[in-house]
């Protein structure tokens, strides 16, 4: 059994127990004997036939799982759905990746596949916005948009018929991500949901969760219409031709980023890791939770990775549910 | 050398049909996508694996399946004295190969086509029968991964020491120069994926030294089962929905 | 069920390891006791009446065995801490207590109190695991107690005044080995008992003794850790003592780290060792070395005028080494090159039970009491022993056995007790009983579930065996044997047909033993065991029933019996083309001896077609036998010697050299290829598991004695390979007639005898047969009187898919120990024949009767090597006596 790795002390160990105790107990009502390993046979009703989705396969007549992890049923569907494993990439979702490689036309990224995505050139706007054909000054350009290990937010687009997986980033939502901090937890933790851009305003921070299980924590950055960007940026460049000290000034605040910020960055990924840790869902609410909590307690951000802490968020987390359920019932 | 006593006990204690404990872990190393420790007595294997994930070598790539690869090393200090091992050694190249083909027999890598598994074995104890908890170390660590298998593949020994077939030979029963059977099997297929002898034995005797030894793999089977399933059962749980 | 509790422990192979092992402790061990309700009783063998259950300390085992294979003792209890104990210092009793244990006439159980979770100790911080192990033993006693409850009474027996008084205060009912017995009330036991020495719990009478009144008659041992870094350091020498077969003062050690042999004289120098004891030598300083003739004879007058003390510690005790010393000092100025030393420590004691008689002397003024006697061996090598005995009028006139147990630095004599007695002295019976005890020979009856493995008599070929597919039919040829006169056990017979192309068909038939010898059968364990047949001079130990083997396997002349046959096609010059194994039926018709075969063949009227086939087979032989000789073999002792014994008497009356008839020749030389054929199909179709016999080459410090000899009297020898000795050998002649055999004796004493060994345990080029100079070599031609040829012929009907191999095969250190035990019997059996000879009433060598010592040059070696120590003994003079 997976075990969590952390160093305990007496107490803290009984209300750890106390608590995923009580998460199991809450769990076991919804969803009792659903989970499978490796050649367990799912038990299934073959008068509507089923259909056998992934992570099953046929033995003897039977539907023999292939993996460990949950069954699941979606009218005649049967699947078993991985728990820990890779990302297994679905068209639309939002992934968080990072470049590896430049390659004629494409960006290589890895985003927690068995394979590594690719990000044509083709598939993302330009910088100046213009929709054209990409031209070779485009392609010998393409470092200056996106190097190596530049953490880029795209979509997933779709499996090209070679195969491979190829993303798109046709948004200014999308795009490389810079000021902040990129978490990696299992893929199973992040549910795919409507909004994966969060903006938690009170800490100006953005807030992304890949679907891929990459987590990107960040210096919270204003949309901005390009072609009025442009425009802003030539005037201010004709203005500040003559005074160059003014600009890099000027650059300089715009890239600062203030330690307020970057402490509630850093607060954020600890809530984030701490839930990655205890293996909770991962979702906005949960995280807003945990860091006011933190925060609530006093806690040094360094604090959060202590032990005291992820009891802590466990109890919190068990409670949470409780309620949860009493209000369902 | 009495192997088994009159009294029919082993130089441990153990009865000749009776297994070492086993124990295993799942997670142990935290940077793999899946990792198990699992110990047979004092034989103790610590396995990650890595995967599916990009082909590192393009050459070898495969266009229809998954590479499997595997790494099989023995750690200075599993064994008593403390040998200087070199990397990659004629042993150590032979088990490779052998865990390598017995999980490539078992994993669906037709499901990862232009991908690459990777799996990493290190003793950190022997005490023999290294190669059987490999194995099953293995299947531990590729469960955990999330990789689609056919089946579990578990794996157990068993010899043949003054006229009495003996399951899970520890070192020095190991060390005595009979016949040792390594034997891997899909247990719910029930299929033989592996079978390793380096002695001779009569057919009779070996049938009866082979079926105690797939009778030990499905012991193993059956722990392992439940591990991965009180594994599945937790992450599932605290996931929460 | 399973607990795990790894212990960690040292071991020290040169450099410290740390070795972790699992000890799984179990609730499954049952007591035994067949009161026990709690206990599966199927396996109980401890009565359930009022007598006590004894739990035996490891001391009393070691000690006590001959008393507790006495049928008075019963429901025992063996801890399995008592046994490991005892299995590390003295194998032998080991195995008589485990034979005890499965014994089921007797009630012995084994518990193995270090598997059971309530019996298991761990040793404490600074506990020595000497005292590890009492506190074991007194805590699976406290269980049994407990266990039992008020139902029996448990008793340790312990002779461990420490143990014991550890155990009262525990609760424990304790009692010393001596006080039980008495308790019994047996007196005849009380001769078994061995008396304690100091340390243990004694009667106090030894104690009593004024200390200062005995003298220190040999130096004290040095203590073990002395010994270790002095073996390190180099200042002793570590080796076997062996001591002078003819002169007991003599001793020598063979030591690897001075390259030569220390001579020891003196049972002072020796300092209590045994013949066979390993032993610490110290070298003495070179001027003390000294030539050993003159002492030996000084020795034996020392020997005469040795008075025999009854009473331990009495003032005649005086040290008789002064004689010695001076000897010693007279011959001082003759200093020889030889390092003598003294041993200063026993590492290992060979001590076992001896056949002799008692010294006589005159009864004892209190009869009936205890008395002391003095027990001389019937091997000189052995010193006497000092028993007590409360029957010495009994045993006086008897030979008996005796085991040793201690030898005080204070006594000049060993101390023993009585096991048993044999019968009268000079009753021929009993004397023939001695050499086969000493030689460890089985000569009872065959057991009832043996004979029952016989075939029911009269025995017939069936017509089952004749339609079998894997027998073919060979009775139409004309098979004949060639064996001594009035030999009953023909295992061996020969064909030779002239085929149509001028080449010879050459058949040797062995006698098909398998057939009815069964793997697994009593039969076979029991043949397993005596491993060969013994030749006594009026007498003949069988390996198998005397049915199977005069009857049934024997190939006599004109009935049908069956064979193992191995056929060659041959051409005119004896070269093999072919060569074909298969299981027959044959019909000898003739079972010749040598004399009459030999005199067929020289009667140049006879044209009869045996006379043919005798005269065909002959000429193949002559060639094949020169070239194994141009090949190197070793011709050591080819003129035997021929004992012509009394036919009334059976006392020998004069030796002379045997006549070697080409007749002999002829056979030997077809079973040495029938061998050597053998050897080679069953390795190669078993290169892990053949039995095979080889003789290793002698190296040069081997043959350091013949060379010295030689050298001694002008004559150089080549020993670079086999052939280059055997030609040096025969330009050996001297003056003497007797010279050139003497030399082939003491070259065939300087070599190993050869020995079968499994092929899995050695390399190929470790496989040759120096003696024969084949590169193969296994028996195969003797199965009625060697187990070995029995072995074999298994081996190559599996090689010729006609059996299974028998599972034995299959572990090889369960055939390794097989090779060895037949190698220890083989021994054994020719120490047996010349054994008789060495009897008081017989001076002169005695022919053993045994036919087959002029079968082959290899049992030749053998059976010489064992002789030739006499020989040697009589004409000794001139050379050397090393050995």
């Amino acid at each position: 059994m997976r075990g969590i790795q952390l160093s305990l002390n007496q107490t803290q160990k009984l209300r750890l127990q106390r608590a995923l105790e009580q998460l199991e107990s809450l769990s076991s009502k919804a969803n009792s004997n659903a989970s499978v390993t490796i050649a367990d046979t799912i038990p299934v009703n073959y008068e509507d036939g089923v259909l056998k989705g992934h992570g099953t396969s046929e033995l003897d007549g039977e539907v023999v799982a292939t993996m460990c992890g949950v069954v699941e049923r979606v009218n005649k569907l049967v699947y078993v759905r991985a728990l820990r494993a890779r990302y297994k990439p679905e068209i639309g979702d939002i992934i968080v990746g990072r470049v590896i490689e430049v390659a004629p036309k494409r960006w290589r990224l890895e985003i927690n596949f068995s394979q590594d995505a690719v990000l044509m050139l083709s598939s993302m706007n330009l910088p100046d916005g213009i929709q054209r054909r990409r031209t070779a000054v485009d392609e010998l350009n393409m470092r200056s948009i996106f190097e190596e290990n530049d953490v880029i937010c795209a979509e997933v687009r779709g499996f090209q018929h070679d195969g491979s997986l190829h993303l798109q980033a046709r948004s200014q939502k999308y795009g490389k991500l810079e000021r902040g901090q990129l978490l990696t937890v299992p893929p199973y933790l992040v549910k795919r949901r409507k909004q994966h851009f969060h903006n938690l305003e009170q800490y100006g921070i953005d807030l992304i969760l890949g679907c891929n299980g990459f987590i990107w924590v960040g210096e919270h950055i204003e949309a901005k219409d390009p072609m009025v960007e442009d425009q802003v940026n030539k005037s201010e460049q004709q203005n500040t031709k003559s005074s160059k000290n003014f600009t890099r000034l000027e650059e300089q605040e715009q890239t600062y980023t203030p330690p307020e910020t970057r402490q509630n960055i850093c607060r954020t990924a600890n809530a984030v890791r701490v839930l990655s840790t205890l293996g909770f869902n991962i979702t906005v609410e949960v995280i807003t939770e945990t860091v006011e909590l933190s925060s609530s307690l006093n806690l040094d951000i360094h604090e959060m990775l202590g032990s005291e802490f992820c009891v802590l968020v466990a109890e919190r987390e068990a409670e949470r549910r409780r309620l949860l359920t009493k209000k369902k019932g | 050398m009495e192997y088994v006593s009159p009294e029919g006990l082993r130089l441990d204690g153990r009865r000749p049909m009776e297994m070492r404990q086993i124990r295993a872990e799942i997670g142990a190393v935290a940077k793999a996508d899946g990792s198990a420790v699992f110990e047979m007595g004092n034989t103790k294997v610590i396995a990650a694996v890595y995967g599916p994930r990009e082909v590192q070598n393009r050459s070898q790539q495969l266009s229809d399946q998954a590479l499997v690869r595997c790494e099989y090393s023995m750690a200075n200090f599993s064994t008593g004295d403390r040998m200087r091992r070199p990397k990659g050694d004629r042993r150590s190249t032979e088990i490779s190969l052998v865990i390598r083909q017995t999980m490539e027999a078992c994993i669906l890598t037709h499901l990862m086509p232009r991908s690459q598994i990777d799996i990493f074995l290190q003793v950190l104890q022997a005490d023999g029968g290294t190669r059987s908890a490999c194995i099953n170390a293995a299947t531990l660590a590729l469960a955990d991964a999330g990789i689609p298998m056919r089946d579990l593949v578990t794996s157990c020994s068993a010899g043949y020491l003054n006229s009495t077939p003996l399951l899970d030979l520890n070192y020095v029963e190991d060390s005595a120069g009979g016949p040792d059977v390594t034997v891997g099997i899909l247990p719910k297929l029930d299929k033989v994926t592996l079978l390793q002898m380096d002695a001779k034995l009569p057919m009779d005797i070996f049938e009866n030294v082979m079926q105690l030894a797939m009778e030990g793999c499905k012991a193993v089977a059956n722990y392992i089962r439940e591990v991965l399933l009180e594994n599945t059962k937790t992450l599932e749980y605290r996931r929460g929905v | 069920m399973l607990q795990s509790k790894s212990f960690v422990k040292k071991t020290k192979q040169g450099r410290v390891v740390k070795v972790v092992r699992e000890h799984y402790l179990r609730d499954d061990i049952y007591c035994g006791a067949s009161s026990c309700k709690v206990c599966d009783s199927s396996v109980a063998c401890l009565s359930s009446n009022a007598s006590p259950i004894l739990i035996v300390d490891t001391n009393v085992v070691l000690n006590q065995i001959d008393l507790l294979e006495n049928p008075a003792i019963d429901d025992v209890v063996v801890l399995s801490v008592v046994l490991d104990e005892v299995k590390n210092k003295n194998i032998s009793v080991y195995n008589r207590v485990r034979a005890l244990c499965s014994n089921s006439l007797r009630k012995f159980f084994v518990f193995s109190n270090e598997y059971h979770k309530d019996t298991y100790v761990k040793a404490m911080v600074g506990e020595s695991p000497n005292d590890r192990n009492d506190r074991a033993i007194r805590v699976a006693t406290q269980w049994y107690q407990s266990h039992l409850g008020g139902r029996t009474r448990v008793l340790l027996i312990t002779n461990d005044r420490e143990n014991k008084r550890k155990a009262t205060e525990e609760g424990i009912s304790a009692e010393t080995i001596e006080s039980y017995v008495k308790s019994l009330g047996r007196p005849d036991l009380l001769d078994l008992l061995v008396h304690p020495t100091s340390g243990d719990v004694s009667m106090g009478e030894v104690e009593d003794l004024r200390p200062a009144k005995r003298k220190v008659i040999y130096s004290e041992h040095k203590p073990m850790s002395e010994i270790t870094s002095g073996l390190h350091r180099g200042i002793y020498h570590q080796g076997k003592l062996r001591v002078n077969r003819y002169n007991p003062f003599e001793a020598y050690v063979g030591s690897e780290s001075i390259g030569d042999e220390i001579i020891i004289y003196g049972r002072g120098n020796m300092n209590r060792a045994f013949d066979g004891d390993i032993v610490a030598v110290e070298l003495l300083p070179q001027d003390q070395w000294h030539e050993e003739k003159s002492l030996s004879i000084a020795d034996e007058e020392d020997d005469e005028e040795e008075d025999v003390h009854l009473v331990p510690g009495s003032a005649d005790d005086a040290p008789r080494t002064t004689n010695l010393v001076q000897g010693s000092a007279r011959d001082s100025n003759s200093v020889s090159s030889r390092p003598s030393g003294r041993v200063v420590g026993i590492i290992k004691r060979n001590w076992h039970s001896y056949c002799g008689s008692l010294e006589p002397m005159p009864m004892p003024a209190g009869n009936g009491g205890v008395a002391h006697a003095l027990f001389v061996s019937k091997d000189r090598r052995i010193p006497k022993i000092r028993i007590q005995t409360r029957q010495l009028g009994n045993l006086l006139d008897k030979r008996i056995i005796v085991a040793v147990d201690s030898w005080d630095c204070l006594s000049r004599y060993p101390s023993g007790h009585y096991v048993r007695t044999i019968g009268e002295i000079g009753d021929r019976d009993t004397e023939s009983e001695v050499v086969l005890i000493e030689n460890d020979i089985d000569s009872r009856p065959f057991s009832s579930q043996v004979l029952a493995c016989l075939p029911p008599l009269p025995w017939l070929v069936s017509s089952e065996d004749l339609a079998n597919p894997i027998r073919q039919d060979l009775r139409h040829l004309c098979v004949f044997s060639v064996d001594p006169p009035g030999c009953k056990d023909i295992d061996d017979a020969l064909h030779c047909i002239t085929l149509p192309n001028g080449n010879f068909e050459v058949g040797v038939h062995i006698a098909d033993v398998t057939n009815f010898v069964h793997p697994g059968t009593p039969l076979d364990d029991e043949a397993t065991q005596r491993g060969t047949s013994v030749y006594l001079v009026e007498r003949r130990i069988d390996m198998l029933p005397k049915p199977l083997t005069e009857d049934i396997c024997s190939l006599r002349a004109d009935v049908e019996r069956l064979a193992f046959s191995v056929v060659w096609e041959m051409t005119p010059e004896a070269e093999i083309i072919s060569t074909r194994y298969t299981k027959s039926v044959i019909k000898s018709c003739a079972a010749l001896s040598y004399i009459e075969a030999q005199a067929r063949m020289d009667d140049s009227r006879l044209m009869d077609p045996l006379t043919t086939d005798l005269r065909n087979m002959n000429a193949l032989a002559k060639i094949m036998r020169l070239r194994r000789i141009e090949r190197g073999a070793l011709t050591l002792a080819s003129a035997e010697v021929k004992f012509q014994i009394d036919t009334e008497t059976h006392d020998p009356l004069d030796i002379g050299m045997y006549q070697i008839r080409e007749a002999n020749q002829m056979v030997e030389e077809f079973m040495l290829a029938a061998n050597i054929s053998v050897a080679e199909k069953i390795l190669k179709h078993f290169p892990p598991c053949s039995l095979l016999r080889r003789h290793p080459s002698p190296t040069r410090e081997m043959l350091e004695p013949l060379l010295r000899t030689a050298a001694a009297v002008g004559l150089n020898l080549d020993v670079s390979s086999s052939k280059a000795l055997a030609d040096s050998l025969d330009c050996a002649v001297g003056d003497d007639p007797y010279f050139n055999k003497l030399i082939r004796i003491l070259a065939t004493r300087c070599m190993t005898q050869a020995v079968y060994f499994c092929s899995g345990d050695l390399s190929p080029p470790e496989f040759c047969h120096y003696g024969l100079a084949a590169p193969l070599y296994t028996h195969f031609t003797s199965p009625i009187r060697r187990y070995a040829d029995v072995i074999v012929h298994r081996l190559l009907a599996a090689s010729l898919g006609i059996y299974k191999l028998p599972t034995i095969f299959q572990d090889r250190p369960q055939l390794t120990s097989i090779a060895d035990n037949l190698n220890y019997r083989h021994r054994n059996a020719q120490m047996a024949g010349p054994g008789l000879s060495r009897t008081p009433y017989c001076h002169l060598f005695q022919e053993t009767a045994d036919r087959h010592g002029g079968q082959n040059s290899e049992d030749k070696i053998e059976w010489l090597y064992c002789i030739c120590a006499q020989v040697w003994y009589r004409r000794a003079c001139v050379l050397d006596t090393k050995r």
